[in-house]
């Protein structure tokens, strides 16, 4: 869990900059001038240059952001900062063949800060040095690009490096300003994260929030100009224990907001605090998995989960010419790569599902393009990826999916995706054909997989576990009508991928998981959104446990009453 | 799942490393001085370390597994202001405040035990409240991941030693006397205003040099208070606050040479750092330099002969080639030399001219009137500071050690020193180069003509300041008139640890205060220094393409 925690501060502490005051949304003049003006400047004079770029783009980011992480009622940290990042993006050589050509893509990019005021003397004076700074690092890789692509085998997919979009003037309204009340915040964190006290078996939990107000502004040389506010407000439960075999077992619940207003109560976090140490205490006591082939049902949450990380990431159109990817979809293009009853479109234009805000919505992307609702997948068939302006074989536009965390290159990535269903039955209906499937392949219990995390749940930023699924919550099935079991530690075996061809039918309803997912291109927000699904068959095995032991002590302050009290000082008043 | 679930612990101090340097926060000051006994019981962070201490010390124990013989726990809070403008403008503004929490377990024995590869220590993150049981939380589980990771250390370390037939002639652990001290809380005390300000001002002054590729300054405040308690009843707590303030410019010559200058100021307290108006006039000087350098001639391909290097300059030679090698770091296991520095053989033997000697001396703590910020009173392993003289005559005679003895050195002279979260290794505090019958600077310059008349040379070059080990500012001083005249593109052949003591022949009376910062925070203070003979050639860096295009116009308005 220390290796988690210490991606999510770095997360944070990446994200971010100090200036406390969250105000005003509205856009600086200042600086989309300047840009423009250096950018018109930097491609008149670059233009003569050997070799010369055919395409330039400054994006700022203006973030006002603030972190804060809870531990057992005490405050670990809290800062805030306000920051202004510049990322300089250049492509030297032709849309056929430029400098950010297979692996060379970094190339495209160089990052800086800008002046956190609107001197715009400053400001072009840091556009200018990260130019200079790009041009000379593209136009040396557009040479090595233009070696390697002459004595290399020709390439599978020809298509050029970069696709052609009509430009897009676009100012986004001011959204009203975040207002954090700090203070507040950091009494309530110390307040939630105190819950966890109460269950010595949880032995390591914290409470973060993560807060932040952007706004970005974006010009590019073929005549986007494009400004855009957004805000995100992130809390996230975790907690940690460990089996008497050594296995740890780990609860995450997060919760995405436009701001923090519109977080959940405090009687809501402490009761997700109690169900979170309550199903790890649960957990710790549960029978380990078994292997097993067999019937299975998925919850709308989990099959979200599922279905983001088995089937979107897949759907991402770099992925389809990189050839060290998997390429699972590429040639599948009207091909039946689903049950014909599903259909998944990843929709960044919807706002709101089943009154659910979703965080994947966004009105233009991150290289100024227009969002779009993309069908992906059609009554079975692949009919669509999800597409950036780097083309793939039949498909040569954007369709507004590239999106990219600051100071990294822009690829197809999820917005909120929706898997819907035309097959689909009550709850109530499902879970009778489930045992009923679990009766006619004559086996004792199916698993009902109540909780999933993925890639997606818990930020991770390396690419094969942008794909993983741990399921969490994972309960036996009785055929026998015997109440339902938990069970710790399943892992689902081989292909998650060829499991989707077993769903059989699906839930009424759809539910919504928000979330932040890592990828390439860093870390965006998204959704997904599903109904709850039957599989005829899932297998899984018991993953492999740790070897630690529990902790040798009980935690402090949980011994016998006598010592407690002895323990408290000031700073400890808790209920 | 197993990258999230795998403790990546190593991680840990690195990331706190990069995290409190990100980091920082300004405050009145309030100085506290106790009497030790009642500070310590009164000191809520104290408190709470001992009686999590007590339960370890008592309880942590698992079957068929040694019970510790030695736990510490240091906690370190950082206050940290950090600041950044580049061509008038601030880029960053921000303060942070965190605290991290250190627990040592050590399995086995002072002869031997588990201080080796995961049994090093556990970092964790300690909350920022004075909370008895969320602090006490970190500590309980720090403390547990420590005691699992020294048994594992302590097996791997005897397969590891088996392979070896020599024993170890002296302890794993050095044996201290427990020592109770309370010092008082560091603030940092400053207005991060007029700072804001400054930095925006001084660094507007790249108008007066269209030439001027980059300016920027930086600054970086940090109160640092450690509390640190282990079971043999030592019990400290000791502040220091770092300021330092940096400069950096780039220009380009006209053959595409980029010359850049980076100058730092290191304070012990704010009012210590240049005032904004001196602050200003020396950055005008240097951008003066960089025009100079630009107009520069380059230096001639080869050149051996006298050298002559400023305090400062000499400065950043002692910090590297006499501060770094007289470190008591212990070899791995298997490798028999003494130390791992360049004098792991020198014990006893010549390092310097017989007109050099060398102390380390962290208990002074100001000299000329200026606050030495590498001075401490207690060091990160609860040990007493000690004057320490190192070399004397030229002669090594000791070496800086922590609680990790060394062949012939069995105990701590107090430098076992470690930035918060860090474990503790052993550095330097107030390095003091002390020459007899010293010269003036003036003097020097003499000798620098008289020996290049004598080898017929038509000049002699100084050093004035360096960068890495490579001169930024190096003259000419023509034997003719004295006249100094500026070069570039020089880099020295072969300065080390030989040349320092085989070429040396005179030092200056100009004992300069060079305070540093980096982890820990530490001072060289050292006179100038005459080589009679160094190598400085041209360097053979290819040089960058100028700009594809101008910088940008400035508006009228300023």
């Amino acid at each position: 869990m220390t290796h988690f925690r210490l991606r999510f501060l770095l997360c944070c502490l990446l994200i971010f900059c100090a200036v406390p005051a969250f105000s005003s949304s509205a856009g600086s003049d200042a600086v989309m001038q300047t840009m423009q003006r250096e950018l018109k400047r930097a491609s008149a004079a670059l233009a003569k240059s050997d070799p010369a770029p055919y395409y330039l783009s400054y994006a700022v980011t203006d973030t006002n952001a603030a972190v804060l992480y809870a531990e057992n009622g005490g405050l670990l940290f809290s800062t805030s900062a306000q920051r202004r990042q510049v990322d300089v993006m250049m492509r030297v050589g032709s849309a056929a063949l430029d400098n950010t050509h297979n692996k060379s893509r970094s190339t495209g990019i160089t990052t800086g800060f800008l002046p956190l005021n609107d001197d715009s003397d400053a400001i072009a004076r840091v556009l200018w040095q990260l130019t200079d700074r790009e041009y000379e690092q593209a136009s040396s890789a557009f040479l090595t690009v233009k070696t390697s692509k002459a004595v290399q085998s020709e390439e599978e997919d020809k298509s050029p490096d970069f696709s052609e979009e009509s430009p897009q003037t676009h100012i986004g309204a001011a959204r009203p300003p975040v207002s954090l009340k700090l203070k507040e915040w950091e009494e309530r964190a110390r307040k939630i994260s105190a819950g966890f006290l109460k269950y010595p078996e949880v032995y390591d939990s914290a409470v973060s929030l993560q807060v932040s107000e952007n706004r970005s502004y974006l010009a590019t040389s073929d005549g986007a100009s494009v400004e855009r506010p957004s805000a995100i407000s992130r809390l996230v439960i975790q907690a940690e224990t460990r089996a008497d075999d050594g296995m740890e077992l780990m609860r995450v619940e997060s919760f995405e907001a436009p701001s923090p207003a519109e977080l959940p109560s405090d009687t809501e976090l402490a009761a997700k605090v109690v169900k979170i140490a309550e199903d790890l205490k649960d957990l710790r006591a549960a029978p380990a998995a078994e292997p097993y082939a067999g019937p299975a049902m998925l919850s709308g949450r989990a099959a979200a989960v599922f279905f983001h990380e088995v089937l979107g990431h897949r759907l991402e159109g770099h992925r389809q010419r990189d050839e060290s990817e998997g390429q699972t979809f590429t040639k599948k293009v009207n091909q039946l790569v689903l049950p014909a009853f599903l259909s998944v479109a990843d929709d960044p234009t919807l706002h709101e599902l089943n009154g659910v805000k979703l965080a994947g919505s966004y009105d233009f992307d991150d290289e100024g393009v227009p969002a779009e609702r993309v069908i992906a997948v059609e009554n079975g068939v692949l009919k669509n990826f999800l597409m950036s302006r780097m083309p793939v074989k039949d498909f040569d536009h954007s369709n507004g999916h590239g999106r990219r965390q600051p100071g990294l290159m822009p690829t197809g990535r999820q917005g909120n995706l929706i898997v819907t269903s035309t097959n689909s039955v009550t709850d109530a209906e499902l879970r009778q054909k489930f045992i009923a499937e679990i009766k006619k392949q004559g086996k004792p219990y199916g698993l009902y997989f109540d909780d999933i995390q993925g890639g997606f749940t818990i930020t991770e930023r390396s690419m094969p576990q942008a794909f993983q699924v741990l399921p969490v919550m994972v309960y036996r099935v009785y055929a026998d009508g015997r109440p339902d079991e938990l069970v710790r530690g399943v892992d689902i075996v081989g292909t998650p991928l060829l499991s989707l061809n077993n769903i059989m039918v699906t839930g009424d309803k759809l539910q919504v998981f928000n979330g932040i997912c890592g990828a390439e291109s860093g870390q965006v927000p998204v959704a997904a959104a599903a109904p709850a699904m039957l599989f005829s068959e899932i297998e899984v095995q018991k993953r492999q446990r740790g070897t630690e032991r529990p902790p040798i002590l009980p935690p402090p302050g949980s011994e016998a009453p006598s010592t407690a009290s002895k323990t408290k000082t000031a700073g400890g008043n808790r209920p | 799942m197993s990258a999230i679930r795998s403790r990546v612990k190593i991680l840990t101090p690195l990331f706190l490393i990069a995290f409190v340097a990100v980091c920082c926060a300004g405050l009145a000051a309030a100085q506290e001085k106790n009497s030790n006994s009642a500070a310590a019981s009164s000191d809520p962070i104290i408190k709470a370390m001992l009686e999590e201490l007590e339960r370890s010390k008592s309880q942590v124990k698992m079957e068929n597994v040694a019970a510790p013989y030695y736990i510490e726990y240091r906690i370190s809070d950082v206050e940290e202001f950090d600041a950044e403008a580049a061509f008038g403008a601030l880029r960053q503004d921000q303060r942070a405040h965190i605290r991290s929490a250190r627990v040592v377990v050590r399995v086995g024995d002072y002869e031997q035990d588990s201080y080796y590869q995961q049994g090093q220590g556990v970092v964790e993150f300690a909350p920022l409240d004075d909370d008895a049981i969320a602090l006490r939380r970190q500590l309980w589980a720090a403390t547990d991941r420590a005691y699992k990771a020294a048994s594992e250390a302590l097996a791997t370390k005897k397969a590891e030693l088996s392979k070896y037939s020599a024993d170890q002639p002296f302890d794993d652990f050095a044996k201290a006397p427990a020592l109770q001290s309370i010092g008082p809380l560091a603030r940092l005390d400053f207005s991060a205003d007029d700072w804001k300000k400054t930095l925006a001002k001084t660094t507007d002054l790249f108008r007066t040099d269209p030439q001027i590729q980059s300016l920027s300054a930086i600054l970086r405040f940090r109160a640092v208070n450690q509390y640190f308690v282990n079971t043999e009843g030592t019990i400290t707590r000791e502040g220091y606050a770092a300021y330092y303030l940096g400069l950096s410019a780039e220009t380009q010559a006209s053959d595409g040479m980029k010359l850049g200058r980076s100058p730092y100021y290191v304070a012990g307290t704010a009012a210590e750092l240049p005032a904004p108006a001196k602050f200003e006039a020396d950055t005008a000087k240097m951008l003066a330099t960089l025009k100079q350098l630009r107009e520069a001639p380059l230096v001639e391909e080869d050149y051996r002969g006298p050298v002559l290097f400023s305090n400062d300059a000499a400065s950043d030679i002692f910090d590297s080639m006499i501060g770094r090698n007289i470190l008591g770091n212990r070899p791995k296991p298997g490798d028999s030399s003494r130390t791992t520095g360049k004098f792991s053989s020198n014990y006893k033997g010549r390092v310097l001219p017989d007109f050099l000697t060398v102390v380390d001396d962290p208990t002074m703590k100001t000299f000329q009137g200026k606050t030495l910020v590498g001075s401490y009173e207690i060091d990160e392993e609860g040990v007493r500071a000690a004057s320490v003289s190192v070399v004397k005559d030229g002669m090594l005679v000791n070496y800086l050690l922590g609680r990790t003895p060394i062949r012939d050195f069995p105990e701590s002279n107090g430098h076992g020193r470690g930035g918060p979260g860090q474990a503790p290794m052993p550095s330097i505090g107030n390095l003091i180069v002390e020459p007899k019958e010293p010269v003036s600077p003036e003097e020097l310059k003499k000798k620098l003509i008289e020996m290049c008349k004598q080898e017929n040379k038509p000049y002699g070059y100084y050093v004035e300041t360096l960068s890495g080990q490579d001169p930024r500012l190096l003259y000419r001083v023509y034997v003719d008139d004295g006249h100094e005249e500026l070069v570039r593109g020089a880099v020295f052949n072969e300065l080390d640890t030989r040349t320092l003591r085989n070429d040396l022949t005179a030092a200056g009376d100009d004992p300069l205060v060079s305070n540093r910062e980096g982890n820990i925070p530490s001072t060289v203070i050292c006179p100038s220094i005459l080589f009679d003979e160094l190598e400085v050639k041209r360097t053979e860096k290819k040089n960058a393409k100028l700009p594809e295009y101008p910088p940008p116009d400035l508006s009228s308005g300023h």
